[in-house]
């Protein structure tokens, strides 16, 4: 072997390290970073895991059991976690809005599968609201009746997500359709809708519903604050699904148009049958990224005095019984939004993922 | 099968555009006839509690006052100017945040797409955790634990600034004689970049990313090292993919801080609140506030529209 040749070859590594391992060190910069991030983490792991792991309070669920730890008070949590997930929906019917958060969750990873786009999803979500407010409101098949001002918690973040996004994409599709339209004037309307809409912050177009509302509406039409909220939510979910549909839309070639005019077919045929399905399955990965964002969006409607997952956290923490162990009622809720958000889009990735790869 | 169908597929073009007419005009009509009603039951409503329309409150005293301004403020001076006031704290919110996320951002995009494996863990371990959880929760923990790691009595001395449970205190040169970062400011402004720099990122990587890897080659055999491969090569080049993407950015971050309303910074929206509970301008109030998000998020996106004209690739 020349000289020449072993300058080009690359350097041999021992083929029983992992690449990775070697990367941490292979370059002056890389080894200095290692260097760096490794300081750090000595410097904040160990207090951190001491606080968090080993001088925690668990069990027995306590307030003694708190007092006498030094680390972070789980007994709280675990305590508490009933009041956390339903707020102060009477205690003995807590079965009925878990029931509803599992439906909701199930209903949201149905619908993300491509191969559920059939005219009987829309059916399935009819029934399924239904089943909701029979379940959540009680009063019918034996059900004891219990008003929307005692529904709390989860359930809550999760109707005012599902319904938003549910409710608002027949309004998304209608919205961005129109956005597209020859018709001028229709095409003006839609626009400045999306537009205003997502030019505002939600925080102040929930203000903006909960002051305005009683005023615009008259007494007898009055929704209330839940559904004020949900009203408010639905539109401004419509006008961001209405952006990433139009996307799918621009996105369907020409000749697709070209074709179903050729069969004869009029315009509410063609985007019906042709141009939608095609539309919508090109939008799904950016709508779950929508539906994320709306999950992670309720969370404002604790500032127009609705009891959200924040809130009853909150409400449980005025406990006088319990040091108010904040901190780790934060980490509880943090941790329910990022097991919420994160696997439902793990779950469509791997949906999308799954998609791909069975089209030939 | 729609009605709009039988009629558009089998009839003459004259026929269509006339139908194509009714249709615009119903909407129209529709959406005309929606506002006049509201307009109507409004105005019903307002007269019945009394409560008269009018822009004169502007002009009148205050009367209520704010704990933190940039601008000068006094409950004697007039609603019109509370309102500045509101403006120019969120822009400052907002500016602060956007130079801070976006520097951030920068570094923190270029660690993601690191070789070292510990440096792109640690930076992904922030994208995920920012992008999965909302940013009220993630304002309310940093208050919640400012309050908490310092009991009311601490202060710590960090070289010329003093860390108190009122606020981080800086020698500077104004009246005082030093400034003072409140809990609230600082949170707001803390909490914010923090959330912000976790998307700014994820496009910047995305920016990096739709580079050519032909230009990394080139670079190399120019003998550029990495840092001046990204710094002259590579950075000028994402710049234009990026710029759309960080103009949503921006407004989101004036959309996002609103939220200082949970940790207790009197922002534009928290002054508009007051005003309206204090002054009963309610239309008037929704009408100010919309006009205000829509006049600084459309200059926003104009100003950067301008400058992505400028740097945008000239095709000859």
């Amino acid at each position: 072997m020349t000289d020449a040749s072993r300058m080009i070859a690359p350097v041999r590594r021992p083929s029983w390290l992992p690449t990775g391992l070697i990367r941490l060190v292979d370059t002056p910069l890389n080894a200095t970073l290692t260097l760096l991030v490794a300081a750090v983490l000595v410097w904040a792991v160990p207090p951190l895991a001491r606080w968090a792991v080993f001088d925690a309070a668990v069990l027995p669920a306590t307030p003694e059991t708190c007092r006498a730890a030094a680390g972070a008070c789980w007994s709280f949590v675990i305590a508490k976690h009933s009041q956390i997930l339903f707020g102060i929906y009477p205690l003995d019917e807590r079965w009925r809005p878990a029931l509803v958060c599992l439906g909701l969750l199930a209903l949201l990873a149905w619908s993300v599968r491509p191969s559920a786009w059939r005219p009987r999803l829309g059916v399935i979500w009819l029934v399924m609201l239904l089943a909701i407010q029979i379940l959540m409101g009680g009063g019918v098949l034996g059900l004891t009746p219990v008003p929307t001002a005692e529904w709390g918690g989860l359930p809550v973040t999760l109707i005012l997500t599902v319904v938003a996004i549910g409710g608002g994409f027949p309004l998304a599709v209608l919205l961005a359709l129109g956005r597209r339209s020859d018709l001028p004037a229709i095409r003006t309307l839609c626009t400045v809708f999306v537009e205003a809409t997502r030019a505002l912050p939600l925080l102040s177009i929930l203000f903006i519903a909960s002051i305005m509302l009683p005023l615009m509406v008259p007494e007898a039409l009055l929704p209330d604050k839940l559904m004020r909220a949900l009203i408010a939510l639905l539109l401004f979910a419509a006008a961001y699904m209405a952006e990433v549909i139009r996307g799918g839309l621009q996105a369907v070639p020409k000749g697709q148009y070209e074709a179903a005019a050729a069969l004869g077919l009029g315009y509410w045929r063609t985007q019906r049958l042709v141009v939608l399905p095609q539309a919508i399955a090109i939008s799904i990965p950016a709508l779950t990224n929508t539906i994320i964002v709306m999950i992670k969006n309720t969370s404002l409607v604790l500032v127009v005095g609705l009891f959200d997952l924040i809130s009853s956290g909150k409400a449980a923490l005025a406990d006088p019984a319990w040091s108010s162990p904040a901190i780790e009622t934060y980490v509880f809720i943090s941790a329910i939004y990022f097991v919420l958000c994160f696997g439902f889009g793990r779950f469509a990735e791997a949906m999308e993922r799954r998609n791909k790869a069975s089209r030939p | 099968m729609a009605l709009a169908d039988l009629v558009m597929a089998r009839t003459p073009p004259s026929t269509r555009r006339a139908s194509a007419w009714l249709l615009q005009g119903l909407a129209v009509a529709a959406a005309l006839g929606a506002l006049a009603l509201v307009a109507v039951t409004t105005l019903e409503n307002l007269r019945a509690r009394g409560l008269p329309l009018g822009l004169d409150f502007l002009v009148e005293r205050a009367g209520f006052s704010v704990a933190e301004t940039v601008l000068p403020f006094s409950p004697e001076d007039i609603a019109l100017w509370a309102i500045a006031v509101g403006v120019v704290n969120t822009l400052f919110v907002s500016a602060i945040v956007c130079v801070g996320s976006t520097g951030l951002g920068l570094l923190l995009g270029i660690a993601r797409l690191s070789e070292n494996p510990l440096v792109a863990r640690l930076a992904q371990v922030w994208v995920e955790g920012v992008r999965n959880t909302p940013p009220i929760l993630l304002l309310i923990f940093i208050y919640t634990l400012w309050s908490q790691a310092l009991p009311p009595e601490a202060v710590l001395q960090l070289g010329p600034a003093t860390l108190t449970m009122r606020g981080l205190t800086v020698p500077a040169l104004n009246a005082a004689g030093q400034a003072t970062l409140t809990p609230e400011l600082a949170t707001i402004l803390l909490g914010l970049t923090l959330y912000t720099t976790g998307f700014v990122a994820e496009i910047v990587r995305g920016g990096i990313q739709s580079v050519p890897r032909g230009q990394w080659e080139a670079a190399r055999a120019l003998g550029l090292g990495y840092a001046q491969t990204l710094h002259l090569v590579i950075i000028p080049q994402t710049l234009r993919a990026i710029l759309p993407p960080m103009t949503s950015q921006y407004i989101n971050i004036v959309k996002n801080s609103t939220l200082a309303l949970a940790v207790g910074y009197t922002d534009f929206l928290t002054i508009m609140g007051t005003l309206i509970n204090t002054s009963s301008h309610a239309v008037e109030g929704t009408l100010i506030i919309v006009a205000v998000y829509l006049a600084i998020n459309l200059s926003i996106s104009a100003a950067l529209n301008l400058y992505n004209r400028r740097v945008a690739l000239r095709e000859r």
